[in-house]
C-alpha cells in the first residue's frame, strides 16, 4: 500500500538556520503564531498565517534561558518558565505579547494552561502537581502529592477534567481536577517519561520518554491500548494533529516521526540532523493543509507543510 | 614586605588594619577581554584590630593576626616555604581553627597586594602530574618523567628553573584522582593514539599550585612552539562541579580573582563529559549508571548560570551554558567513570574524542 494514500506527504517547507543563539527547548502555538523558548535571553514569536513564517516579536525575558512556554487554546495568554525559576505571564493584546507578571513558584518545572487561560497547572521537582488561579492573586488551589519523583511533563485534557503528569521514575499519573483524586492507576513506563499529551477529543493520553516507545492510554479506564515502537532514541516531545488522526514525535537523535492512530503505525520519518529534537508541535491548518514545526539542539525551527500539487 | 601593614598608634593603642575581601555573593564578576581572566569588582572592606581592644575577642583577633604575621615574616626571612597548616599547628589552641589562619593569610596577602605564594605560604601539595616532560629544579635536581609510570606531586613553579615540554602532543587535565590513576597505570601518556602527553589532576577544584604548573606548561609551549601548540583538554564529570572546575582552570576561580590573570588557560578545550556522551554511554552499556541531579545540583547550576560571566548569553562559552541547561532539562548527570565500561574503555574513548576534536 502506498503510504501517501494513508498520509499526505509533508515536506520541509522553510527553515531558520540561526533562529536562536541556543537550543530551543519548547514550542507553543496559537491560531496565529508559534512561540519558541530557548536557552538565550528572549523568546521569539513567528507568524504562522504568513507563508514565510516571519519573526514578528522578540519577547525579552529569562536572562539565563527558558525551558517551557505554553499558551491557552484561544491564544490570549502565555506562560513561560525560566531556568532561573521565574515564571512570566504574557497577555496577547492588539497583536503583541505584553509581559503582565513575573512570579516565582517554588521548584516548578513543566506547566500547562487551561483552555480559557485562567488556570495554570505545573509539576515540581519533588513530584507535586499543583494548580494556580492566574486571575487575581495567583493563588495555589490544588496540590497533589505523588511519590516524589521529578515531574518532567504535564498536560490537561481538552475539557479540563483531567491532569496527566509524567515522572522521572517512569510513572504516569492521571488526576481528576474536580475531586483531586486519581480515578485509576496507570501502569507507566520503565524509564523516565519526558512527554505526556491528551488527544484532541480527550479519548487517549500518549506518553513517551527514554523507553523509546510511545504508549497510548484509554483515558476512561487508564488501560494501555497501544504501544508505538520505531524510535531508536529517547523521545522528548509528542503532539497530536487537530483531528487526532496523527501523532507527531521527536527524539534525542534528531528523528521526527508521524504516526497514524488508525493503523497504529509510523507513516513518515523526517531527519534533518542528528541533533536532539526538544519540541514538536502541530500547526493550525491553513485551509485544508496540515503542517507542523520542530525545534531543538539545531537551534532553528523547521516548518513542514503538506506538499501541494503532488 | 610585612612592614607595609599599617600599625598605627593614634590613640596610644597599637592597631592593625587589614583589607578583607567582601563576601563574594555581592561581588560583580566580569571577564577581562585582554587577559581572558575572571575578575571582580571588589569593594573590599577594611577591618582594624587594636590591642588590647574593647573586649577579649578583639584582643584575641589582634594576637592571632600578630602570630600569623610573625610566622610569615620568619618564613620570608629564612627563605623557607610554610603551609597554612604549619601555621595553624604551631599553636592550635591559640588559632582555634584552621579556617581562622586561612582567612587571615588571604587577607594579609590581599592587604599587601601580593599573591599568597609571594609570602612563602603555600597550601599542602595536592595536584599530581604524569607525562612526557623533563624539569630542572632551582636546586639543580634533574627530573626526567618521560618514561616513568609513577606520578609525582606537582612542584611549586618557583622551584622550577627549566621545564622541557617540547615533545608533547597533548596536555590532559582530569578532574578526578581515580581517573588520573587509571590513566597513569595504563601509561596513557605514552600510549595515546594522539601521541605522547602530560596528564594533570588537581583532585577536584585545583589549588593555585596546580593551576600555576599547568600555566607554566602553557607558557613554555608558547615560547618553544608558538606556531604548533599542542591541544590542552579538560576531562571533567558531566555535572555542575565538572563545568565549574573546568572554568576555574580556564578563566580562574571566583574566590581568588586577583590571581586569575596570571593563571588563565585560554586554550583549554572541553573533552567531556557532555550530555550526549552520557546518553550514548547509557545506551551502549544498557545499565543505568547516570544519576539524577540532586536539588543542590540544580541550585548550583542556576547559581552558575546567573552569576558567572563565563556562562552569560554574550559570554565566551555558549556551549557550556547550553550543556548546563541540557542537564537541567534531562535532570541527569554522570561521572567520568561511566566511560570505563564503554567500547574499548576510557582510554579508547579519550583517543576517539581527541582525534575527533583535533579534526574540527
Amino acid at each position: 500500500m502506498n503510504k501517501s494514500v494513508l498520509y499526505p506527504t509533508i515536506c520541509p517547507f522553510t527553515k531558520f538556520p540561526t533562529a536562536h543563539l541556543s537550543d530551543i527547548f519548547s514550542l507553543a502555538v496559537t491560531d496565529k503564531q508559534i512561540l519558541s523558548a530557548s536557552g538565550s535571553n528572549a523568546l521569539q514569536a513567528h507568524s504562522t498565517t504568513d507563508a514565510e513564517f516571519p519573526l514578528v516579536q522578540i519577547l525579552e525575558a529569562h536572562r539565563v534561558g527558558c525551558h517551557h512556554v505554553v499558551t491557552n487554546e484561544r491564544g490570549t495568554r502565555s506562560v513561560s518558565v525560566g531556568f532561573g525559576g521565574e515564571i512570566v505571564i504574557w497577555a496577547f493584546q492588539d497583536g503583541t505579547w505584553l509581559k503582565t507578571k513575573v512570579v516565582t513558584l517554588k521548584d516548578v518545572w513543566a506547566v500547562v494552561l487551561s483552555a480559557d487561560g485562567q488556570y495554570l497547572a505545573g509539576t515540581t521537582q519533588d513530584g507535586h502537581i499543583k494548580v494556580w488561579d492566574l486571575d487575581g492573586n495567583i493563588e495555589e488551589i490544588r496540590d497533589h502529592e505523588t511519590k516524589g519523583s521529578f515531574g518532567t511533563c504535564i498536560d490537561l485534557s481538552p475539557d479540563g477534567r483531567l491532569i496527566a503528569s509524567g515522572h522521572e521514575s517512569g510513572s504516569v499519573y492521571i488526576f481528576s481536577t474536580e475531586t483531586g483524586r486519581m480515578p485509576f492507576s496507570v501502569s507507566g513506563l520503565v524509564k523516565p517519561v519526558r512527554t505526556v499529551t491528551f488527544s484532541p477529543g480527550g479519548k487517549f493520553l500518549a506518553a513517551a520518554g527514554d523507553s523509546k516507545v510511545i504508549v497510548l492510554y484509554d483515558t476512561s479506564s487508564g488501560e494501555q491500548v497501544a504501544s508505538l515502537t520505531g524510535h531508536s532514541a529517547w523521545i522528548l516531545s509528542l503532539s497530536w494533529s487537530s483531528t487526532g488522526e496523527y501523532l507527531l514525535s521527536g527524539s534525542f537523535d534528531g528523528k521526527v516521526k508521524v504516526w497514524s492512530i488508525d493503523t497504529r503505525s509510523c507513516v513518515a520519518t523526517h531527519s534533518e540532523s542528528e541533533k536532539a529534537i526538544w519540541s514538536v508541535k502541530w500547526l493550525p491548518k491553513i485551509g485544508k493543509s496540515e503542517g507542523f514545526a520542530t525545534a531543538g539542539a539545531s537551534r532553528s525551527i523547521s516548518f513542514y507543510r503538506e506538499a501541494t500539487g503532488g | 614586605m610585612v612592614k607595609q601593614i599599617c600599625i598605627s598608634e593614634d590613640d596610644g593603642q597599637p592597631a592593625i588594619t587589614l583589607k578583607r575581601r567582601t563576601n563574594n555573593a555581592t561581588n560583580i564578576f566580569y571577564i577581562d577581554p585582554s587577559t581572558g581572566a575572571l575578575e571582580s569588582e571588589e569593594a573590599g572592606t577594611e577591618v582594624t584590630y587594636t590591642w588590647p581592644g574593647k573586649d577579649g575577642y578583639e584582643a584575641w583577633r589582634f594576637s592571632v593576626v600578630m602570630r600569623v604575621l610573625m610566622a610569615i615574616n620568619e618564613a620570608f626571612q629564612s627563605g623557607l616555604v610554610i603551609s597554612k597548616r604549619d601555621i595553624y599547628y604551631s599553636d592550635p589552641a591559640a588559632f582555634e581553627s584552621q579556617r581562622v589562619v586561612d582567612v587571615l593569610v588571604d587577607d594579609i596577602a590581599n592587604t599587601i597586594g601580593v599573591d599568597r605564594s609571594d609570602l612563602n605560604v603555600e597550601a599542602a601539595a595536592k595536584g599530581l602530574v604524569t607525562g612526557f616532560y623533563q624539569l630542572t629544579t632551582t636546586t639543580g635536581e634533574n627530573i626526567d618523567a618521560r618514561l616513568l609510570t609513577k606520578d609525582c606531586l606537582i612542584p611549586r613553579v618557583q622551584e622550577i628553573s627549566r621545564l622541557d615540554v617540547s615533545d608533547v602532543d597533548w596536555v590532559l587535565i582530569v578532574e578526578k584522582e581515580a581517573v588520573f590513576r587509571r590513566l597513569t597505570q595504563s601509561s596513557f601518556h605514552v600510549r595515546a593514539a594522539a601521541g605522547v602527553g602530560i596528564i594533570v589532576t588537581g583532585k577536584g577544584y585545583p589549588d593555585l599550585r596546580t593551576r600555576a604548573f599547568v600555566r607554566k606548561i602553557y607558557e613554555s609551549i608558547a615560547i618553544t612552539r608558538p606556531n604548533n601548540p599542542p591541544p590542552f583538554y579538560a576531562l571533567v564529570d558531566g555535572d555542575p562541579h565538572g563545568i565549574a572546575i573546568m572554568s576555574t582552570y580556564k578563566y580562574g576561580s571566583m574566590t581568588h580573582t586577583r590571581e586569575n590573570r596570571r593563571l588563565v588557560l585560554p586554550c583549554l578545550r572541553w573533552l567531556g563529559l557532555r550530555t550526549s556522551d552520557i546518553v550514548d554511554a547509557e545506551e551502549s552499556t544498557n545499565e543505568n549508571e547516570t544519576l539524577s541531579l540532586t536539588p543542590r545540583d540544580r541550585k548550583k547550576i542556576m547559581t552558575m548560570l546567573s552569576r558567572s560571566p563565563v556562562l552569560a548569553i554574550d559570554g565566551p562559552e555558549p556551549e557550556w551554558r547550553v550543556e548546563l541547561q541540557r542537564m537541567l532539562m534531562l535532570n541527569m548527570k554522570a561521572e567520568t567513570e561511566i566511560q570505563y565500561d564503554c567500547n574499548g574503555g576510557l582510554e579508547a574513548w579519550i583517543d576517539r574524542e581527541m582525534l575527533w576534536q583535533d579534526s574540527i
